[in-house]
C-alpha cells in the first residue's frame, strides 16, 4: 500500500524502474502502425488495450524478440505465455528436440535467436548431444534460467572461466561480448584436477556480481543456498541447480511449482470451450484470421488456433512454420 | 517485478533504439499497401506531426503527469485504467446518437470524480488534495438549470459509493456517514468536501487494518476470536487512541508506544492468563468496535 521508497525516487528513476517510458514508446509505435484502428476506436481506446494488455501479459505475443527481452516483465511474459500454449506437450509426455523447442518458441516470436534455445538446451543435455530429446518441464526450466537472467549467465560464465584457469575474477569488470568460449567445457579426463570450480570462491564472487549488476540477478540468498550443498561445482551443474531450485522459480513469478505445471483447470475448461466452438468454424475462422484485426485481437485468434492445435503432431515442426507477422 | 535491479538508463535507451529499428524494419516489410519507402527523416516528422495533431503528444504528456503525481505502485495498470476512463469519458464511444439521460450524467460525473478521488492514496496529500479538487468541480458543474455548485445530496451519494466499494460492512461505516452527511439541499463547500473524502477512506483503510489484526486474532480452527483477548487488543487501542486526543507531538508517540507489541502483547496476555472458556466475538463485531473507536474521533458536520 505505501512504499515510501517509491515516492521518493527522482522521477526519471521512477519511471525507469518500472519501465513506463519503454511501454510508453511502444505504445506510440503500435499506435503509428495501426493509425486506421484509431479513427475507428479512438486513441483511448487503443491505449486502453494495449495497457490493458501488457497488464495481462498478452502484449508480447508474436512480437520482435528485441521487445519480448526488453523489460523483465515482458520475459516472464513471454515464459507463461510459452508455458500455456504449449503445456499440452508436456501432458502427453511428448520428448522433444532442440530444434523442435525452437520452432514452438518462434511460434511465439518469429525471431527468436536459435542461440538462446541451444543455451537452454546445453543446461538440460549437459554435453553438446544436441539432437537428444528432453521433456518439456526439463527444457521449459532450463529455458527460464537461461532466458530470464541472460546476461546476469553471461557474466557468470565469465567469471567461471576465469576461475578455471586461475585468474583472480574480482577484476573482471562485465564480459564484452557474448562470444561461445563459455561453451567450452573443461575437459573431465585431465589427469589428476578436479572438475569445476571451488563452490564459496565462486559464491564470493557471484555475490560481488550480484551487487553491481544491472540487469535481472536470482536472489543472492537463493544462489548461496545452491552453492553452499556443494564443495565443487561446474558452470553446468550450477545452472542446473538453479533451473531446478523451487524458490528461484517461485521468485521469478513467471511459471508455477514443476508439480503444477500441467495442472491447470480453468485452462483445460478453456480449452475444451475452444475445441468445441472452433471446430464446426473452422472455416470462417480462418477466414477471419486474414482480417486486419483491430489491435491484438488478430494475434489473440491466433493464440487461440495455437492452443487448439493438437499436440500429436507436435515433433513434426514444420508444421509449425507460420509466416513471420503480415 | 519491483525487486528487481533496473537497467541503467543507457542501456536501456539503447534497447530502445534497437527495438525501434526493428519495429521501422517492420513497418516498412508490412506496409504493403504503400511503397516500401525507407523511414527517412521525413516521415519521422510526420508521425510527430501525425501524434501531435490528434492529440496523442498532449494525452501522453497528461497521462504521464498524473502517474509522476501519484506515483501508483502499479504504473502500468494505472494507465489501463486511466485511458479506460478516458475512453468513457469521450462522446465518440458508445452513446452516440441522443445526449444521455440526466440520471445518468449524473452517474456519469459520479463515477469520474470516485476515479479521480482514487487516483493517488490519501496518504500523499499533495496528490489527493488535487484530485479531490478536480473531483469537487466535475460534481459541481451540474446541471444547466442549476447554479454551480455542490449539494447534500450528491455528497452523501459520493461519501455512499466510496464505503460500498471499500468492502467495509455497511453497519460498520454506517455511524461515519451519520455524522460527516450533510442534509440534501445543503450546499457543500469545498473544504468540508474535502474532510468528508478523507476521513471516509482513511476509515476504509482503517477497517481494512482492523480486519487483517481480527485475522491475526482468529482461532484458525474456529474461525473466530476469543471475545477477551478481542476485548484486551480493542482496549489498548482505545487507550492509544485517547492519548492521541492532543495534537503535540509527544502524545503521537505515546499513542505509538502504547500500540507496541511488548504492551500489546502484555494485554494480550493477561487476557488470556485465566485460561477459561469465553465467548467468541464475530469479525463484525470486532470490526464495528473498532471503527467506532475511530468514528468517536471524527467531529461532525456542521
Amino acid at each position: 500500500m505505501l512504499s515510501p521508497e517509491r515516492l521518493a525516487l527522482p522521477d526519471y528513476e521512477y519511471l525507469a524502474q518500472r519501465h513506463v517510458l519503454t511501454y510508453v514508446e511502444d505504445a506510440v509505435c503500435q499506435l503509428l502502425e495501426n493509425k486506421e484502428d484509431i479513427s475507428q476506436y479512438g486513441i483511448a481506446r487503443f491505449f486502453t488495450e494495449y495497457f490493458n494488455s501488457v497488464c495481462q501479459g498478452t502484449h508480447i505475443l508474436f512480437r520482435e524478440f528485441s521487445f519480448i527481452q526488453a523489460t523483465p516483465h515482458n520475459r516472464a511474459s513471454f515464459l507463461r505465455a510459452f508455458w500455456r500454449c504449449f503445456r499440452t506437450v508436456g501432458k502427453n509426455g511428448d520428448l522433444l528436440t532442440m530444434r523442435e523447442y525452437h520452432c514452438l518458441l518462434q511460434l511465439l516470436c518469429p525471431d527468436f535467436p536459435l542461440e538462446l534455445t541451444q543455451k537452454a538446451a546445453r543446461i538440460v543435455l549437459m554435453d553438446d548431444a544436441m539432437d537428444c530429446l528432453m521433456s518439456f518441464s526439463d527444457f521449459l526450466f532450463a529455458f527460464q534460467i537461461q532466458f530470464y537472467y541472460s546476461e546476469f549467465l553471461e557474466s557468470v560464465a565469465a567469471i567461471y572461466q576465469d576461475l578455471l584457469s586461475g585468474k583472480n575474477p574480482n577484476t573482471v569488470i562485465v564480459p564484452t561480448s557474448s562470444s561461445g568460449q563459455h561453451r567450452h567445457r573443461p575437459s573431465t579426463g585431465e589427469a589428476g584436477t578436479p572438475e569445476g570450480v571451488e563452490a564459496s570462491l565462486f559464491y564470493q564472487c557471484l555475490e560481488n556480481l550480484c551487487d553491481r549488476h544491472k540487469y535481472s540477478c536470482p536472489p543472492p540468498a537463493l544462489v548461496k543456498e545452491v552453492l553452499s550443498n556443494v564443495q565443487r561445482l561446474t558452470f553446468y551443474g550450477f545452472l542446473v541447480a538453479l533451473s531446478k531450485h523451487h524458490g528461484i522459480n517461485q521468485a521469478l513469478g513467471a511459471l508455477p511449482d514443476k508439480g503444477d505445471l500441467m495442472h491447470d483447470p480453468a485452462m483445460d475448461e478453456e480449452l475444451e470451450r475452444l475445441v468445441l466452438r472452433w471446430r464446426p468454424h473452422r472455416s470462417s475462422r480462418q477466414h477471419r484470421a486474414k482480417e486486419p484485426g483491430a489491435f491484438g485481437y488478430q494475434r489473440r485468434d491466433k493464440l487461440e488456433a495455437l492452443q487448439t492445435v493438437p499436440p500429436a503432431s507436435a515433433p513434426t515442426p514444420c508444421l509449425y512454420q507460420w509466416e513471420p507477422i503480415e | 517485478m519491483a525487486a528487481l535491479p533496473v537497467p541503467l538508463p543507457s542501456a536501456k535507451m539503447a534497447a530502445v533504439e534497437k527495438r525501434r529499428q526493428a519495429v521501422a524494419q517492420a513497418t516498412s516489410f508490412t506496409d504493403s499497401g504503400r511503397p516500401g519507402v525507407p523511414r527517412t527523416a521525413a516521415t519521422a516528422e510526420s508521425e510527430e506531426d501525425f501524434l501531435r495533431q490528434v492529440g496523442v503528444t498532449e494525452m501522453l504528456r497528461a497521462a504521464l503527469l498524473k502517474v509522476l503525481e501519484a506515483r501508483p505502485e502499479e504504473p502500468i495498470a494505472f494507465l489501463a485504467h486511466y485511458f479506460e476512463n478516458m475512453g468513457l469519458r469521450s462522446p465518440a464511444n458508445g452513446g452516440a446518437g441522443e445526449p444521455p439521460g440526466q440520471l445518468l450524467l449524473q452517474q456519469q460525473r459520479l463515477g469520474r470524480a470516485l476515479w479521480h478521488l482514487r487516483l493517488a492514496h490519501h496518504s500523499q496529500r499533495t496528490a489527493f488534495n488535487n484530485n479531490v479538487g478536480v473531483a469537487y468541480e466535475c460534481l459541481s458543474a451540474s446541471g444547466r438549470k442549476k447554479k454551480p455548485g455542490l449539494d447534500g445530496r450528491t455528497y452523501s451519494e459520493l461519501l455512499k459509493r466510496i464505503c460500498r466499494d471499500g468492502e467495509a460492512p455497511e453497519e460498520v461505516v454506517a455511524p461515519l456517514l451519520r455524522k460527516i452527511q450533510c442534509r440534501d439541499h445543503e450546499a457543500v463547500p469545498l473544504a468540508v468536501f474535502r474532510a468528508g473524502m478523507l476521513t471516509c477512506f482513511v476509515l476504509l483503510e482503517f477497517v481494512a487494518r482492523a480486519g487483517a489484526l481480527y485475522r491475526l486474532l482468529e482461532d484458525p480452527g474456529l474461525a473466530m476470536a476469543d471475545r477477551r483477548l478481542g476485548q484486551a487488543v480493542l482496549d489498548t487501542l482505545e487507550g492509544a487512541l485517547q492519548a492521541s486526543d492532543d495534537t503535540a507531538p509527544a502524545r503521537y508517540l505515546e499513542a505509538g508506544s502504547r500500540l507496541g507489541p511488548d504492551s500489546l502483547a502484555l494485554a494480550m496476555d493477561r487476557a488470556l492468563v485465566a485460561r477459561r472458556p469465553s465467548a467468541p466475538m464475530t469479525r463484525e463485531e470486532f470490526l464495528e468496535k473498532a471503527a467506532a473507536l475511530f468514528i468517536a474521533k471524527v467531529k461532525p458536520v456542521g
